[in-house]
């Protein structure tokens, strides 16, 4: 069978008309003119107020909380700590981990120890957010002020522990074959080189923080959320087991979520503990986290750092590739991020022709702020690959890009099983190489900049080509459920899980459908994101949304399409084979004129059952369920960006930015190239701006918007995309596109700024670049080479 | 992230606002466009039990020539001053200084009183008044007085203005003859509040010596700064005798508490600093050699 | 802390209401006006998410509080769009151009950008940026945002030199 088509399929609608194009956006009406619905819009009658309590200290042990003089402020309902909400937790695990795997702690509210700056210790709930917070500065706790574990780097030698029960400091470890049964390849070649690569935490920062409302009916037994969230389904799930609630009984809603890039993926403490405190309240319990707590307790990622090495042959053919890293999962990381960490160590070897490679992976504790999921969760294993192949290149006197054509995979290599074991297919990395490579003319920049450093100016090109795993198959992301209803009038409905977070899930929803029911874009809508009504399905995360979306509607729609040519057929005296949906009709095929609109079918299906073939069931609705065909989808693509580094500030400046991405088909190029741009503008933040630090102390030093420096639009270059189109195995041939902006951008733009510093000697290997990170590394090359005079400039 | 409670008075005129002040005591504070006093409000940096609004206080607004200076209110915004023809004219480096505030929204409502009270160490226009040696006028029950901007600016955050003290008014005399002026600025982005900055007017006489000039520098040390020794060091010396690196090194020699956080240590700010003030001095020597 | 009276004309339309000092403009708007548009991304006035415009100024309603705006027209973004739902120019070509994927930060770029044109109605490039540099975003990489913009401004001028 022909993956690539999905579904054996008799009843054709016409040919695709919205797949493809760069159809309007459905959401964009109602978002433009204030009249979404994100979670801080929802009221509802009586509604209170939530604020927490949190930690000023890394590491203390709570010895008293007084919470009086909170509670006689008026309109303070209630002050909640951990032994009022704690105790009422059932089975709080993710679907997407399971039940069985050896997670890390979570209490909703810290119990006997507080582990990072912004834990939360007690929930105030009062008649408005302004009472709340003015009560929650009266909670008096006293701590006991415990040595913290603030870094992860050496956290696995401290005397202290974050929990007792984890020796070490150390979360988990995984691993593939041991590194030194490559130490003699290592060894051996004409070229090794190792390094350790070090980056940053920094974090996804949607614009809209976290959030949800709570409404508990007692008398009726129902739960009711209003929830910011990429997975309505997943909150419902987590909620049910965490209150021991059968799930039928909750339903939760979510319309527009302002971002979420992996913080939103599932359910956090805070979370918790307003399900906890909503069954304890008289009226809905609305929770809205500010940015101060948004940058303090929603979490970091991206922090880590990986000993890393590789061997190439004396033509620069790469031998072996091995790396160890560690990652930091702060206190309390969300979800377990022992199981996704594989991700590194398995596409560490990238789209190279890699013989030999190995990894061991290591997650430690730390009194910071727990990691969570962000845009391409294992994007290090890029960051690591590609900062090392500029150094190797410039150590053999050999141009990056020469190095990387040498390695990359050809087409006619395919398939491929990379050396720690994943195969390869359907991917195209040397052709996005050349694409992008093309559409800068590299060698007219590599004069360009050989004149500007003539002039004193420094220019750099630097690129990272990358496989991306999307859309995974397995576990609660292996399936996705779609309803379509055509109602009576023949105007369509269509019901997916949603958790669109701005992805364009209802435009892209929209498109599919009416594609697949041959209908007119504008007789299609679409109702996501309500646990009560919509299938289950695992929310926008992993690149999953746009191949399984496809895959559930056309399951659907292909039911519903034998349910329209048969109607038709009947009504039309024709063979239902020789009816095909186009334009709203049914028609027969090669006749023209002969047909019934979409409308009158449903008026037949719905309101005149008795002219029904025998044997139809009446109406004209469907539920299908699409299971992955394949455990992963792999996309590809290269960046390229070039800079100019102002030597004496240290200022990077973005000139062109250009980024070829096979995602194969596109369902929407404009919705792709959004992806690819808001991933690739928070890929440049965290090479150049973003860092969520702090200080040896354990106290957060970037709190607010002024230090946690979000790029705008005056630091961004513009984009400029190629697209190359290699059909993947799944429905549409689609690929997902999501999560690869935030993998390219670091390392591209680390290697352009590496690339511009290369006269002095600079090797990057340490991130962020700070304008004075830049100036540092240039004056020490200076230093370190001022006894070869000549070979550094002034 | 919500304010705590206070009370709010609207005085409508410097009279009225000075006795509320001197009445309400410590406890309460003026707001002018409140661009910097409500995000310390809303992260409860700080907290008051009054608000004295400037809002319709009389007299506090506009841009006049008087004395040979140019003389503006202190409830003007920064975008009136933006877009003044007058400040343009007369007062080039303030002019200068203003797209670098903030961003647009911010200068809609931001006014220079309010800038010069808040005494931000990394804000624009606290340096302009130094380097220009602007004149500041204050009010309060006990009458009115004018303080020289280098007198102005006494410690972190701190200014000379007593607590039922208003600043009224800000005269930036007219500098004439051949003059030049830039503000050059480092900032990790677009809008910051600057790792460095430095704002520079020139004077020359008739041949190539400096006649005059003035530095003040920003985010630089716990105040905005003036760089006092560098400057009596270039008045009377011959353009040819000095590089715009010597300047930079020379303004930056003596400064001590010179801040360090995350977007840059002390060191770095003192690099950057005379790096900034070399380009400054350079584009305003330059101005002031084609004027 | 006695509450003040004020009066404030909301797209069009006066109110008369009686507030707490410490009440933002921002939340004045989403909670006594029910006009949510108006989004609190940070309420420390970066991000630029609550822009709304204070007697024709473009303003953060977070850094505003309720009594000052006394007497004063603000519009919202639930103003700015004509009653029959017709988009406004910056509006439409935000649509036409990808200007937005989750939207949240949306309503503050559409109020910026609306001020900005009207007092550059033929921007360089480069003002474009810096007008939009006092918003943030962070779905879109501000790539559609700076073709909306651009188009909306060639958009305008296009219709003054014809009109």
């Amino acid at each position: 069978m022909d993956r690539t088509r999905g579904p054996v399929d008799p009843v054709r609608a016409a040919a695709a008309r919205y797949a493809g194009a760069r159809v309007a956006r459905v959401e964009d009406p109602r978002l433009l003119t204030g009249h979404g619905t994100f979670v801080d819009d929802v009221v509802r009658p009586g509604m209170l107020h939530a604020c927490f309590v949190r930690s000023p200290l890394a590491r203390a042990r709570i010895t008293g909380i007084d919470v009086s003089e909170a509670l006689a402020v008026e309109g303070v309902h209630a002050v909640f700590t951990a032994e009022d909400l704690n105790p009422g937790v059932h089975e709080p695990w993710y679907s997407l981990a399971g039940r069985d795997v050896p997670d890390s702690p979570r209490p909703p509210l810290a119990e006997d120890e507080v582990r990072f700056v912004g834990d939360p210790v007690a929930l105030v709930v009062a008649a408005d957010r302004y009472l709340a917070e003015d009560a929650a500065e009266l909670v008096v706790v006293d701590y006991e002020p415990l040595p913290p574990v603030v870094d992860y780097v050496t956290a696995r030698e401290s005397a202290e522990l974050v929990f007792p029960q984890f020796a070490r400091n150390v979360l988990g470890e995984l691993g593939g074959r041991p590194t030194t049964e490559l130490a003699p390849v290592f060894d051996q070649a004409p070229w090794s080189v190792r390094e350790t690569v070090y980056q940053q935490a920094y974090a996804p920062v949607p614009i809209e923080t976290r959030g949800l409302v709570a409404e508990w009916s007692a008398a009726g037994g129902e739960l009711t959320i209003w929830a910011a969230t990429q997975s309505p389904h997943e909150v419902r799930l987590f909620c049910s087991r965490l209150l021991g609630l059968p799930e039928h009984r909750i339903r939760v809603v979510m319309r527009d979520t302002g971002g979420g890039f992996g913080q939103k993926a599932v359910v956090q403490r805070e979370d918790m503990c307003v399900m906890l405190a909503a069954l304890k309240v008289p009226a809905a319990l609305k929770w809205i986290e500010d940015r101060r707590e948004n940058l303090l307790a929603a979490g970091q990622s991206r922090h880590e750092h990986g000993d890393v090495r590789m061997a190439f042959d004396a033509d620069g053919r790469i031998l072996a590739a091995s790396i160890d890293y560690v990652q930091d999962v702060g206190a309390y990381p969300v979800p377990w991020p022992v199981g996704p960490s594989m991700a590194v160590g398995m596409f560490f070897p990238g789209p190279y022709r890699v013989p030999e490679g190995t990894f061991s992976i290591t997650s430690v504790f730390s009194n910071t702020v727990g990691r969570t999921a962000y845009r391409g969760p294992w994007q290090f294993e890029s960051v690591a690959r590609e900062l090392m192949l500029d150094v190797a290149a410039r150590r053999m006197g050999m141009d990056p890009v020469e190095l990387r054509r040498r390695n990359l995979l050809r087409r006619d290599e395919l398939p491929y099983t990379n050396p720690v074991g994943v195969p390869y297919g359907d991917i195209s990395p040397l052709e996005t190489f050349e694409q992008a490579l093309g559409m800068l003319d590299y060698e007219a920049f590599r004069k360009e900049q050989e004149r500007a450093r003539g002039e004193g100016r420094f220019l750099g090109v630097g690129t990272c080509t990358y496989v991306e795993p999307t859309t995974a198959g397995m576990g609660v992301h292996g399936t996705e459920g779609a309803t379509i209803r055509i109602e009576p009038s023949g105007k369509v409905n269509v019901y997916v899980s949603g958790g669109s977070t701005g992805n364009s899930l209802e435009t892209t929803v929209v498109q599919l459908t009416a594609d697949a029911l041959g209908v007119d874009i504008a007789d299609v809508h679409t109702i996501q994101g309500d646990t009560a009504i919509t299938p289950f399905g695992g929310g926008t995360g992993g690149s999953r949304s746009g191949s399984m979306t496809a895959g559930a509607v056309a399951e659907t729609a292909a039911v519903l399409r034998e349910r329209i040519a048969a109607i038709a057929a009947h009504r039309l005296e024709a063979a239902a084979e020789d009816i095909e949906l186009v334009d709203g009709h049914a028609r027969v095929r090669g006749v023209p004129g002969a047909g019934l609109s979409l409308a009158e079918i449903a008026a037949i299906a719905y309101l005149q059952p008795e002219s029904l073939p025998p044997g139809m069931p009446a109406g004209l609705e469907a539920s299908g369920r699409y299971r992955a065909e394949s455990m992963i989808i792999l996309a590809n693509a290269t960046h390229l960006c070039t800079c100019e580094v102002d030597v004496t500030t240290g200022r990077v400046t973005l000139l062109r930015y250009i980024v070829s991405e096979d995602c194969g088909p596109m369902i929407n190029p404009s919705v792709v190239e959004g992806q690819i741009a808001g991933g690739t503008v928070q890929g440049i933040g965290g090479a150049l701006y973003e860092h969520l630090a702090y200080d040896a102390d354990g106290n957060p030093v970037t709190g607010t918007f002024m230090d946690y420096l979000l790029p705008t639009a005056a630091e961004v270059p513009i984009i400029e995309y190629g697209h190359v189109e290699t059909p993947g195995p799944g429905p549409g041939g689609y690929k997902g596109v999501g999560e690869g902006g935030a993998i390219g951008a670091p390392p591209a733009v680390i290697n352009a700024v590496a690339d511009a510093l290369a006269p002095f000697g600079v090797h990057i290997t340490r991130l962020p670049l700070t304008p004075e990170s830049i100036v540092t590394l240039v004056r020490r090359a200076r230093e370190s080479r001022a006894a070869e005079p000549g070979t550094v400039p002034r | 992230m919500k304010p705590s409670a206070f009370d709010y008075h609207a005085p409508t005129s410097v009279a009225e606002a000075v006795s509320l002040l001197a009445d309400l005591g410590e406890d309460a504070k003026p707001i002018a466009g409140g661009q910097s006093l409500v995000p310390m409000l809303a992260l409860r940096l700080t907290a008051l039990e009054h608000l004295v609004d400037l809002r319709r206080v009389s007299g506090l607004r506009g841009i006049e020539q008087r004395d040979g200076a140019v003389r503006i209110g202190a409830m003007t915004t920064q975008a009136v001053i933006g877009r003044s023809a007058e400040v343009a004219r007369g007062v080039p480096l303030l002019a200068r200084a203003t797209p670098l505030i903030g961003h647009f929204q911010i200068r809609n409502r931001g006014t220079i009183g309010g800038s010069l009270a808040h005494a931000d160490a990394a804000a624009e226009y606290p340096a302009v008044a130094l380097a220009l040696g602007a004149q500041l006028e204050a009010q309060s029950p006990r009458g009115r007085r004018t303080i020289p901007a280098d007198r102005f600016f006494t410690g972190l955050w701190g200014t000379d203005l007593a607590d039922d003290e208003l600043l009224t008014a800000v005269a930036f005399p007219r500098w004439d003859g051949r003059c030049g002026f830039a503000i050059e600025e480092f900032a990790r982005r677009s809008g910051d509040f600057a790792i460095a900055g430095a704002a520079v007017a020139v004077a020359l006489d008739d041949g190539a010596r400096i006649r005059r000039c003035g530095i003040g520098l920003f985010g630089l040390g716990p105040t905005p700064l003036r760089a006092s020794a560098a400057e009596a060091a270039l008045t009377r010396a011959g353009l040819a005798d000095v590089t715009a690196e010597d300047v930079g090194r020379t303004a930056l020699a003596d400064l001590e508490s010179v801040p360090s956080d995350l977007h840059g240590s002390a060191d770095y700010r003192r690099h950057v600093g005379a790096v900034v003030v070399a380009r400054a001095w350079q584009r305003a020597v330059q101005e002031a050699s084609d004027a | 802390m006695p509450d003040v009276d004020i009066q404030v004309r909301v797209n069009g339309t006066l109110r008369r209401d009686t507030v707490p000092p410490r009440l933002t403009l921002a939340d004045y708007l989403r909670e006594r006006c029910q006009l949510t548009g108006t989004h609190l991304g940070c309420e420390h006035g970066v991000c630029g998410a609550c822009t709304v415009l204070l007697d024709g100024q473009a303003v953060r309603a977070c850094l505003v509080f309720a009594v000052q705006a006394d007497g004063a027209q603000v519009t919202t973004i639930e103003g700015i769009a004509s009653p029959d739902g017709e988009l406004s120019p910056v509006q439409a070509a935000f649509r036409d151009h990808h200007g937005l994927q989750c939207g949240f930060c949306t309503p503050g770029f559409v109020i910026s950008v609306t001020a900005f044109l009207r007092d550059h109605p033929d921007p360089t490039d480069e003002q474009i940026r810096e007008g939009l540099s006092g918003n943030l975003c962070r779905c879109t990489g501000y790539q559609g945002i700076l073709k909306a913009v651009r188009a909306a401004a060639d958009g305008t001028s296009a219709m003054e030199e014809t009109g």
